[in-house]
């Protein structure tokens, strides 16, 4: 911990993000069953919560679909940063929403007194050993039960216990969650529904997050210029006062580069304490703040301030024709590497 | 995220995104064909048979 620390509570700005998202969801739910309901008005209460389940699916499917957009957004342009900082939240809201789909599920077998074949079907359907016929409700089930996990494990205690490592690593599983649920959806919907709309959609936003990732990539690898293996981050003014650019070294570190007057140093962009972007961050009374949970750090060696101990690897930083450095090779965490440059 | 996250994740997604996409498209082509209302198929098997002479 280091001086001024404060832990990330709730804030106007996650009230806000969060009254967004609960408006959106209950819009998007509320106009669904509207319109479901005035196209095709449903005879009796099966139809109802078959509507149901349909609504809460597909706005679940839409809300992980957006949450799995927002990481390469924000790494394409700073604008969709904001998103980024609550995405814990709106992954445990899509959570809940996909547990009242599934809850519906269950329901819609209930009220017609065949809770048993939902049983047979998940335990002992032949449709195991079939691609055409697999039983979309396992897949739904797994979805769901790595969703969970995913949102029982998001608050920061559990990124403290676990450790930053095996908690990412963890939350990794989101993708393969959102491959399953694609097949969830191509097995089950678009093999009832024979509209365009239903594989344009599925398609569609399947293509939309994997375009994004390969965008995102192809940009960082773009930007990593390198000029006698060092890599070019731009002009001094082209680095935000008090704030830093992210550059990508070619195996994938990303170095925070920040500019305080005409001070200029390089740091890794993971913080020490749970590896928070320090990049997104900026420099307050002279250090180097997390955004996420107020670590600081001094920009001239990346040590915390006395009496904190956490230490961060630096970057050797030159300025070169007018244009500022940084060898991608990291220098021992607390060494002093940042340059002064003439006007600032 | 660490280095060793990022190699998996740059692993992990081509393989799986391979593997959905496969999976997809063949969702897709299997599809079972709509179903064609009586008449329309009372109409087609009419228009095969030969006319009686």
């Amino acid at each position: 911990m280091s001086a001024g620390f404060s832990a990330v509570h709730w804030n106007r700005r996650k009230l806000i993000y969060d009254g967004i998202l609960i408006a959106g969801v209950v819009l998007f739910i509320g106009t669904f069953m509207t319109l479901g309901a005035v196209r095709n008005p449903p005879a009796d209460m099966p139809a109802w919560i078959g509507l149901r389940i349909k609504a809460f699916g597909t706005c679940a499917f839409v809300m992980l679909t957006i949450i799995l957009t927002i990481g390469p957004l924000a790494r394409l342009s700073p604008c969709f940063l904001p998103l980024l900082y609550n995405r814990r939240h709106f992954g445990v809201l899509t959570f809940l929403v996909a547990l009242v789909h599934a809850y519906s599920v269950v329901d819609w077998f209930a009220v017609q007194g065949a809770t048993a074949d939902l049983m047979t079907e998940m335990v002992a359907s032949p449709g195991y050993g079939k691609f055409i016929g697999f039983p979309i409700k396992a897949l739904g089930l797994f979805g769901l039960t790595v969703l969970f996990l995913l949102a029982a494990t998001s608050h920061d205690f559990w990124l403290a216990f676990l450790t930053p490592r095996i908690w990412k690593a963890l939350h990794m599983a989101l993708y393969v969650a959102y491959g399953v649920l694609v097949m969830h959806v191509a097995l089950g919907l678009m093999q009832e529904n024979r509209r365009l709309f239903v594989p344009i959609f599925l398609g569609g936003s399947f293509a939309l997050v994997a375009l994004l990732h390969i965008a995102a990539a192809w940009r960082e690898r773009e930007a990593a210029q390198q000029h006698d293996g060092w890599l070019v981050v731009g002009p001094p003014d082209s680095i935000p006062e008090k704030k830093a650019r992210i550059v990508t070294a070619p195996g994938g570190e990303r170095i925070a580069v920040f500019r305080d007057g005409n001070q200029i140093g390089a740091l890794t962009n993971l913080c020490a304490h749970q590896n928070g972007p320090l990049g997104e961050g900026c420099i307050v009374n002279g250090l180097v703040t997390c955004p996420w949970h107020g670590y600081e750090y001094r920009l001239e060696d990346g040590c915390a301030p006395p009496p904190f101990t956490e230490k961060l690897a630096t970057y050797r930083v030159r300025l070169r024709d007018g244009v500022i450095e940084v060898d991608p090779h990291a220098l021992p965490p607390g060494t002093k590497a940042a340059i002064h440059i003439g006007s600032g | 995220m660490t280095r060793g996250h990022r190699t998996f994740h740059r692993l992990l997604w081509p393989v799986l995104a391979v593997i959905v996409a496969l999976g997809f498209t063949m969702a897709l082509a299997l599809r079972p064909p709509p179903e064609q209302p009586a008449d329309s198929a009372k109409t087609r098997v009419n228009a095969l048979m030969p006319e009686p002479k």
